[in-house]
């Protein structure tokens, strides 16, 4: 009979089956055994990484999920990009959507979580509420350029013109989308909405992986 | 009593009401709720930083229908200063309003920069303290009932004992000089009543801790006395 809270507590993060076998010093069947036993109990959550290699990402607690997912679940499921949630998130008062993620990404000012953004431009439904929720934070014009951008890379929804006219006229506290950030590539984007790029076109091409 | 849908609940009617961000720290109970260590808790008890944010939420709760206590006893620290929380009384649970601290145990820095969990609820912001947090708040107490939930932090989590020790040392400059005895004390029990597992090495440093902490109150001729929170 296993423990199973022991087991969880050594197994704590990211496993594969191999790695578990060398952990407990099983035999690899045995740990399949034991990832499943696990998984029933609901310490276990599945994520492939590279080549489909199946990794288990233990917990020793079962944490009830209430609510909805915050900013890096969303972007995990729904960007080619994955991040690395530094917390986790979880969002009551409404179910999220792609226009408010967009904003909130670019509000992290981190470069990797707003690369995983440009995905989120195919899921907008309302072109307005994105202009609106982004005026009122005043990224309006990063929101713009960021959207060109993706354009270049990936399929996107088409931005109406009147959103597209706002977002120009719009007003920005900084150019920088990312602190510092700048580069040479994307400089008809970055002249049009006179902000300063984070990305070079070798960091779009992640999308094409 | 609440559990944990019902506690989602009163934070939504909060955030809801409130009329600006407004962050706070959960811990206790109420956190170890949010991590699933645990079903119910009696009081929910938050930490606030700012003081315009308790008072935003000590409103919206009072229209809630939640009452201010008044009487709150047996919150001391070693220099006399009374830090009392706020409490907001309701039918079935009650809200432990603090401000930068938790019963000397101040809250600081790296304390937020070990939080791993946010909650939001409109205009509410619920941050949950790490285990690690909410096991050394639990030692400045004497509630019985806060032995039984250390006892399940440290059953049910990794905990990270360099943390605990680090956050002693630095617990005795910024806060509560006798924190290492309160801790060591606290652990020590849990060792014998609980049969929890500490290492051997964790007490011996907590009372390297306490020693050397009692030295430099000797040598600088200061006297110190340790109350527990016992309400």
């Amino acid at each position: 009979m296993m423990d199973i809270q022991n087991i969880t507590k050594k197994l704590e993060g990211l496993q594969t089956v191999d790695s578990i076998a060398v952990s407990l010093g099983i035999a690899r069947r045995t740990a399949v055994n034991y990832v499943w036993a696990l998984r029933k109990e609901g310490f276990v959550e599945t994520i492939y990484g590279k080549r489909k290699i199946r990794m288990y990402r233990i917990s020793p607690i079962k944490a009830p999920k209430f609510g909805y997912p915050g900013l890096y679940e969303f972007l995990n499921q729904n960007s080619k990009i994955k991040v690395y949630p530094p917390y986790t998130e979880r969002i009551y008062d409404h179910k999220p959507t792609a226009e408010e993620m967009i904003v909130k990404a670019i509000k992290t000012g981190n470069l990797r979580t707003i690369l995983s953004s440009l995905a989120l431009f195919n899921k907008v439904k309302d072109w307005a509420k994105l202009s609106q929720i982004a005026r009122k934070e005043n990224i309006g014009r990063k929101i713009g350029a960021l959207y060109d951008a993706a354009r270049t890379i990936i399929r996107v929804r088409k931005m109406d013109k009147k959103t597209r006219k706002a977002l120009l006229r719009s007003k920005i506290d900084d150019k920088f989308i990312v602190k510092y950030a700048r580069t040479k590539d994307l400089q008809q984007i970055e002249k049009e909405w006179k902000v300063s790029f984070p990305f070079n076109k070798a960091d779009l091409e992640a999308y094409k992986e | 009593m609440i559990n944990l849908e019902e506690q989602i609940s009163l934070f939504k009617i909060i955030g809801s009401q409130l009329s600006k961000k407004v962050e706070c720290i959960a811990i206790g109970g109420s956190a170890m709720m949010f991590y699933g260590a645990k079903t119910t808790t009696k009081d929910v008890d938050l930490v606030f930083l700012k003081k315009d944010d308790l008072e935003a939420v000590k409103k919206v709760l009072f229209n809630s229908g939640f009452d201010e206590r008044k009487n709150i006893k047996g919150v001391f620290r070693e220099d006399e200063e009374i830090i009392k929380p706020v409490m907001m009384d309701g039918k079935e649970t009650r809200f432990d309003l603090f401000l930068n601290e938790v019963i000397g145990f101040i809250v600081h820095n790296e304390l937020i920069e070990r939080i791993k969990e946010l909650h939001d609820f409109g205009n509410l912001r619920v941050k949950t303290a790490s285990p690690e947090d909410i096991l050394m708040m639990k030692a400045c107490t004497e509630r019985e009932k806060d032995r039984d939930d250390a006892a399940e932090i440290i059953k049910k989590f990794n905990i990270d004992w360099e943390v605990i020790l680090s956050e002693t040392s630095k617990q005795t400059k910024i806060g509560i000089a006798a924190f290492p005895i309160l801790l060591y004390d606290f652990l020590t029990e849990l060792k014998e009543n609980y049969k929890i597992d500490v290492q051997k090495n964790v007490i011996k440093d907590l009372l390297k801790i306490a020693e050397k902490m009692i030295e430099e109150l000797k040598r600088k001729d200061k006297l110190i006395r340790v109350t527990k929170y016992k309400s």
